[in-house]
């Protein structure tokens, strides 16, 4: 008890406002996932393992952005440049691979170079742009959306327009495959048919990153650096960070994040394709970060909440399909629910 | 100047049972006070007493959990500052609420904008604005942009705009925490003119007791947020004011003054700083507290600032212990155990929207493990600060936005003890504190220098110069002016070489 003098005595008073910004996510997540199980529409589709799974599979490529995402937001950051980061670092990879395989004939010399070199793509490419907005100080919507731009044309040119496929390549195909992966159990589906279930790649690499995400960001020194960045700037400079190094670090981190996803990306799709893949990514990892109740402003955010977003993210999609609902209510359903998201995750001092 | 207005004191408004809760907290506890109109009502109270809350609620800021408020004979229910201002209302707030990218004009009339079909109409609002500047007794142009201008001079534009809205009550909370003399006695008389010609009504908040007295016809004390007593000025004195504020004898402010040892730990030498510092330097002893005094503006702040290599200088050197060291980014500073605690809280010294916890450990973090810092430690460290520096929170996991002003000092000044520095260059480390803070921080400091660290202290306040220094410098135009040594200095002494009436020229 650090009060010595003797204030006057009163229990902190209970808020349902204070419950909503911590769980206002995790509730938005718990009444859609009832409200689909009870729906006539969806009641048998939805709820089961087969169908869950395949939500987080799906996502997974999207959830491991978002993580980067997360800690560039915090630290006051934001990067628009991820789903041509994507394309263009995926496409990289698979034309470097499939190079390698026609020369060399040694189909995994080609993947274990493409699943180097897109992770290594990505950071080399964040950290310039780090490099641009710390010491270049352009903003990091300026310095983003050029990279937005610059990538995709450059996939456009490295495929000229067109796309490169991975078809064949059958174990950079069995990567993200759903038959690989960590065995669950055995289920039988709707149509009588019995599969094994497995927790795949993308969703182990996934689930990885958020715990290794969550833990730098609470329990390590750089984490708690981007917090006081974004918080407030100047504190931060004072108090002896290198303010310049945190943001590099952020940047390059969103940008290996990116590279990872775009070999399980490149490795389910069976290719790249210039002008499609990974349009429109950058808004939908800014919308799971956040639904999942981090400040847009940067200096207060958390990684588990972005993982909900990205799970919510999935759940409309999925169930949008399981209802056999057009394809064209997806962006206004999405948009009410991120306003909900955000709505119920007010802050009460703000 | 004490005369009232009217013969027979008529309340312009009464505050009837009013309590305010904040989640941990009731900042103000069932409190009912009337205010006389056209007095000068002082509010003193420790910090975290719920002095700037219940101001809070009279200017439409927050509003009460409980309670009523009339206002000239009408029930006071505000929902903004703008229904305030509409009723008459206009508050200086402790913490500065100016838009840094406008110019001082735009600052003085935002969201009262003069328009002229329908634009807005900049120069008579420059007009109006030097006017007012110039009753403050300011030169500063109504065309400067605020971040330009120094945290006095900001101070001044906050006064100046609480003016412009010809309030009928006037709320100043801490005004002059960062003013100099000059410019206080300036403020004042403002005050007194608009009480005596305009029937101003004024509540003032102020730590600074002497200042309290001169300027009001009463003083109420709040404690813990609940009334304790209203008195005239003349049938107290500082000492009773103290008392009743703390609730307990204080005693002597400063402590014995102790011996400090003869070996040079910290040298400062020929230090130059763009439009600021022109050839300064000090040396500083082992155990030593040096004063740094000066007017506002002189560049004392400036030169610390290099020191710490928080700015950048043009040259100069430092050595620690007889080392040459190169100073150039904060982390260099921490390195060669040197901290400085920056005057201005709110920008440079915190992270409002982090805990305690956070802010105490954050400079020193290096210190809490590695890959993984380790929770327990971080609390149980600020837990330790908090209570030798007696900083009043319900739980160190609290924000530091949600603490009084003078709290949220106490937590800068954790956060650079944290570090286990051995030269600490203070910046203003009382101001916005309560007394009985003030006696625990000169306790603190004092420690600190018997442990064998030495002290920088910058401080506009000279009592607390001559009460616990040393020795005295004195700063005039990026200049070191003068040393005096502390037990035989005056304040004649300190202010005659500060404002150039005297030379004295040293090192
Ligand atoms: N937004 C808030 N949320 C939670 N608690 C708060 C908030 N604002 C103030 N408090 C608490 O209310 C109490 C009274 O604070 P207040 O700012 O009114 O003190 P004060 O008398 O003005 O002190 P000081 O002299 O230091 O400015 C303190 O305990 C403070 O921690
Ligand atoms: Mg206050």
């Amino acid at each position: 008890m650090i009060q010595d003098k003797p204030n006057t005595p009163s229990a902190p008073r209970f808020h349902w406002s204070d419950v909503f910004e911590t769980w206002g996510g995790l509730i938005a997540l718990v009444i859609m996932a009832a409200v689909c199980s009870l729906l006539p529409a969806t009641r048998d589709s939805f709820l089961n393992p087969e169908n869950i799974l395949n939500i987080i599979n799906q996502k997974a490529f999207l959830g491991i952005v978002a993580i980067g995402m997360t800690f560039v937001i915090i630290s006051g950051g934001i990067d628009l440049s991820v789903g041509s980061m994507i394309a263009f670092v995926g496409g990289l990879a698979v034309v470097l691979m499939k190079k390698i395989i026609d020369s060399s004939g040694t189909e995994w010399l080609g993947v274990l170079a493409a699943c180097a070199i897109a992770p290594l793509a990505g950071m080399v490419l964040g950290w310039i742009t780090g490099l641009i907005v710390s010491k270049g100080r352009v903003a990091p919507f300026i310095a983003t959306l050029c990279g937005l731009a610059a990538y995709r044309s450059a996939v456009l040119v490295l495929m000229d327009g067109g796309g490169e496929s991975a078809f064949g390549v059958s174990s950079f195909e069995a990567i993200s495959s759903t038959n690989n992966g960590i065995p669950l159990l055995n289920w039988t589906d709707a149509t009588g048919r019995e599969i094994a279930l497995h927790l795949t790649w993308p969703i182990i690499v996934f689930i990885s990153i958020a715990v290794l995400g969550q833990v730098l960001l609470s329990h390590t020194r750089f984490g708690r650096y981007v917090v006081a960045v974004g918080s407030n700037e100047t504190a931060a400079r004072y108090s002896a960070i290198n303010v310049d190094r945190v943001r590099l670090i952020t940047y390059t981190l969103i940008g290996l994040c990116t590279g990872i996803a775009a070999v399980l990306l490149a490795s389910r799709l069976s290719g790249i394709d210039s002008s499609n893949t990974g349009i429109l990514l950058e808004l939908d990892a800014i919308a799971a970060v956040v639904i999942g109740g981090t400040r847009l402003s940067g200096g207060r955010g958390r990684i588990w909440g972005t993982v909900i977003g990205v799970l919510i993210l999935g759940m409309i999609d999925n169930v949008l399909i399981l209802a056999s609902v057009s394809t064209h209510w997806q962006g206004l359903v999405t948009a009410g629910v991120i306003l909900l998201a955000v709505l119920l995750q007010r802050s009460r001092s703000e | 100047m004490r005369a009232y207005l009217h013969s027979v004191p008529e309340p312009i408004l009464t505050i009837n049972g009013v309590t305010k809760d904040y989640p941990a907290v009731r900042a103000v506890n069932d409190l009912s006070l009337a205010i006389n109109r056209g007095e000068a009502h002082g509010l003193i109270g420790e910090n975290g007493a719920g002095k700037s809350t219940l101001m809070k609620m009279l200017s439409g800021l927050e509003r009460p959990t409980a309670g009523s408020i009339t206002f000239e004979g009408q029930p006071l229910e505000l929902r903004s500052a703008a229904d305030a201002m509409k009723r008459g209302i206009a508050m200086i707030h402790q913490e500065l609420n100016l838009i840094g990218e406008l110019s001082v004009a735009d600052n003085i009339f935002l969201g009262r904008e003069r328009t002229t079909l329908g634009l807005v109409d900049r120069g008579s609002a420059e007009t109006a604005a030097l006017k007012l500047l110039n009753q403050l007794g300011s030169n500063i142009s109504p065309r400067t942009r605020v971040n330009r201008l120094s945290i006095a001079d900001q101070q001044l534009v906050e006064i100046a705009k609480a003016l412009s809205c010809e309030a009928r009550l006037l709320i100043m909370d801490e005004p002059t925490a960062v003013l100099s003399e000059r410019e206080t006695n300036a403020l004042f008389r403002v005050v007194n003119q608009l009480r005596l010609h305009r029937g101003v009504t004024i509540i003032y908040i102020s730590h600074i007791l002497p200042e309290v007295r001169r300027l009001c016809d009463r003083i109420t004390v709040l404690r813990d947020g609940q009334y304790v007593k209203t008195v005239e000025p003349r049938e107290v004195d500082d000492a009773d004011l103290a008392r009743l504020m703390v609730g307990r004898d204080l005693g002597e402010l400063f402590p014995q003054r102790a011996a400090h040892l003869p070996d040079t730990v910290l040298e400062v030498r020929n230090f130059f700083v763009d439009g600021w510092v022109r050839g300064a330097g000090f040396e500083l002893h082992r155990g030593e507290i040096l004063g740094l005094a000066g007017l506002v503006g002189s560049g004392r702040t400036e030169f610390a600032e290099a020191i710490a290599g928080v700015r950048r200088r043009r040259s100069g050197s430092v050595s620690i212990i007889g080392e040459p060291a190169d100073i150039r980014r904060p982390a260099d500073a921490i390195a060669h155990r040197l901290a400085y605690v920056s005057e201005d809280r709110k920008l440079r010294g915190l992270h409002l929207d982090l805990s305690i916890t956070e802010n105490t450990t954050l400079a020193n973090l290096r210190a809490y493990g590695f890959p993984l810092l380790k929770a327990a430690a971080r609390r149980a460290s600020a837990q330790e600060h908090a209570r030798r520096l007696g900083t009043r929170c319900a739980t160190v996991q609290q924000r530091v936005s949600s603490l009084s002003g003078g709290n949220q000092q106490k937590v800068a000044l954790a956060k650079w003890l944290d570090t286990k520095p051995n030269v600490l260059i203070l910046d203003e480390p009382t101001r916005g504190v309560d007394i009985g803070a003030k006696q625990e921080i000169y306790g603190l400091i004092h420690q600190l220098a018997a442990e064998g660290r030495s002290i920088v202290m910058i401080s506009s306040e000279m009592p607390e110069l001559i009460g616990l220094c040393h020795r005295i410098l004195v700063m005039r135009n990026g200049r070191i002016v003068g040393a005096l040594p502390g037990e035989r200095a005056t304040e004649a002494d300190i202010m005659h070489l500060a404002a150039g009436l005297r030379e004295n020229r040293v090192a």
